[in-house]
């Protein structure tokens, strides 16, 4: 009992200094300007304010278009790995043919590609069919590593659905397609919303692609707005952190909600083939 | 821990018969992904790779057409000390970063993978770290650590272990190091999660044997704990080295590549070498060279799957 009592006060310490970084980013957006260059920091805001928030995520045009932007990104990665990504998924649980083994590898190799090797030459490739500073290239490119990561975490729930429920779905005259829609899917629910919120996530924090590929300023991602907008920041602390914790909030809650299967999909897309 | 590093060849269930007839279909399943991979990340990786071999500037890029040139852009490259010294901070910046992360990782599990009250509350805190967005994550540390009003002088300056302000981005070892710091911290809490599970597969029969030997708490991590991990310790380590060795955004959030090129690891000198000063050759070698590392790694890594399978 007392074991357990110290394990506990010592991972509540733990946990605590791990996550202060959050905790620090919080503090300093809900305070004044003047109140960030205290020596030595106040380690709860007093009093707290919005005005950082209010100046530099909804009084600043180019923050507010950046999240825009990134939210049209996300969305659009997901839609499309989802449409790609499930059926690639459910075909490579079901079939039994020589080359499932290489198609898992290449879709597990992808993942280990840095982003900067697919970036540059997307940027002269993309260039030549008018993709640059465009949705549609942005998007392009997000799938590029988050189709791959999205069918190795949604293989093993398609693996789970027995075939003979599915023979037994195209004896009572389902299309094979038919199955997939009416029997696999259906059950793999939580499969298909891991993949999405995973790729979301990736998409929401990605910046090689944004940096590279939304030249002009119109369509960047806010990371890369926020990156453009470093040196403009300057001291402006509590204005950073006021964005910087706008861009984690989506984060903190879809992860909230659903980190038992973020966790589970993540781990095992990176580990499992 | 079998079920972390589950087979890349899942064999078909004994009950279910090996089918022939739908197979037909059930591969059209899998034509958009093919194809979709292949024409945005393999394609675009062969192009680069090309580009390594041809004369590829501005001009290059915008009309189409390069000459080819064998291996000069290579040995333009090798012949520059900023390749090297871009390889060899990659190298530090990576191993130092696995090292932390591990030996934070294993901290963490050690003490996670007991049951206490509270336990997965405090786990799923700490995977926060790791999917928090990068530009999030820099953008605090960076705050962290200003010289000026960051936290961290601050509580420095409360011990009594520094004078005055200390600018960790400034210097090139500090940004270095701090760089590493922030990449670690992200990464550990992913550590952490595959090592519960390698140390919940440690048969706790070695540790009654261990004890009854006499055997110390330390001599008990030392002797059962550590070999027992090795499989998954090999696991982390080099998924680790993959995800540090590529990284660019952190770094480049952080510190641009400086202080003067302090840490400019292979990602940013791409970069730049392809943005700043529009050598989209050169840029490709140092890609090309990117490629080459986790490539050998992962051949590695399902080297030590297979000999797993095997064992």
């Amino acid at each position: 009992m007392t074991r357990e009592r110290i394990r506990l006060g010592i991972a509540v310490a733990v946990t605590a200094v791990y996550l202060l970084p959050v905790y620090w980013m919080l503090n300093t957006s809900f305070k004044q300007q003047a109140d960030v260059f205290a020596r030595p920091p106040a380690l709860v805001p007093v009093p707290p304010t919005l005005a950082a928030y209010q100046t530099a995520v909804f009084g600043d045009p180019d923050i507010a278009r950046g999240l825009v932007n990134t939210f049209v990104i996300a969305t659009g990665t997901t839609v499309l790995t989802l449409v790609v990504a499930v059926p690639a998924a459910y075909g490579l649980a079901r079939l039994r043919i020589r080359w499932v083994t290489p198609a898992l590898l290449l879709f597990l190799a992808v993942q280990m590609i840095p982003a900067v090797n697919l970036a540059l030459p997307m940027f002269v490739l993309f260039g030549r069919v008018g993709l640059v500073n465009t949705y549609a290239g942005l998007i392009i490119a997000n799938c590029s590593l988050s189709i791959p990561l999205a069918i190795t975490i949604m293989r093993p729930y398609f693996l789970s659905v027995p075939g003979e429920v599915l023979e037994a779905a195209r004896v009572d005259g389902c299309t094979t397609f038919g199955a997939f829609v009416r029997v696999a899917l259906p059950v793999s629910i939580p499969g298909v919303i891991t993949m999405a919120v995973v790729s979301f996530l990736g998409a929401w924090g990605e910046f090689v692609f944004g940096l590279a590929l939304a030249t002009g300023d119109e369509l960047q991602p806010v990371s890369v707005v926020i990156a453009k907008l470093t040196n403009a920041f300057g001291t402006r602390w509590n204005e950073l952190m006021a964005v910087s914790a706008v861009v984690a909030v989506p984060v903190i809650v879809l992860f909230v909600l659903l980190q038992r299967y973020i966790v589970a999909g993540l781990t095992d897309g990176a580990t499992k083939g | 821990m079998t079920a972390v590093l589950e087979r890349t060849r899942t064999p078909a269930p004994a009950h279910r018969p090996r089918r022939r007839a739908g197979n037909r279909a059930d591969q059209l399943f899998l034509l958009p992904a093919v194809l979709f991979v292949a024409v945005t990340v393999v394609y675009p990786l062969v192009y680069s790779v090309l580009q390594a071999f041809q004369d590829v500037g501005l001009r290059e890029v915008i009309r189409g057409g390069a000459e080819w040139v064998g291996f000069a852009n290579f040995a333009n490259q090798f012949g520059r000390a900023e390749f090297w010294q871009a390889l060899w901070l990659s190298l530090v910046y990576t191993v130092g970063t696995v090292v932390l992360t591990y030996v934070g990782g294993l901290a963490l599990a050690l003490l996670f993978v007991h049951r206490f009250a509270g336990r997965n509350v405090m786990r799923a805190l700490l995977m926060l770290a790791w999917i928090l967005p990068t530009v999030v994550g820099a953008n605090v540390w960076r705050w962290l650590l200003d010289g000026s009003y960051g936290l961290l002088n601050a509580v420095l300056r409360g011990l009594g272990l520094i004078e005055g302000d200390v600018f960790w981005l400034g210097q090139p070892g500090p940004a270095l190091v701090s760089v590493i710091a922030a990449t670690a911290w992200s990464f550990a809490p992913f550590a952490m999660i595959l090592l519960v599970a390698g140390l919940q597969g440690v048969p706790t029969m070695l540790y009654e044997a261990a004890r009854i030997d006499g055997a110390s708490a330390w001599q008990q991590f030392r002797h059962v704990t550590l070999p027992a991990l090795r499989p998954v310790s090999v696991t982390v380590m080099l998924l680790i080295f993959i995800f540090a060795f590529k990284t660019f955004d952190t770094i480049y959030l952080m510190t641009r590549g400086g202080p003067g090129g302090a840490t400019l690891t292979l990602p940013l000198y791409a970069f730049q070498e392809a943005f700043e000063f529009r050598r989209y050759d050169t840029a490709a070698v140092a890609t090309t060279v990117m490629l080459l590392v986790p490539l050998v790694l992962s051949i590695f890594y399902f080297r030590s799957l297979r000999r797993e399978e095997t064992a």
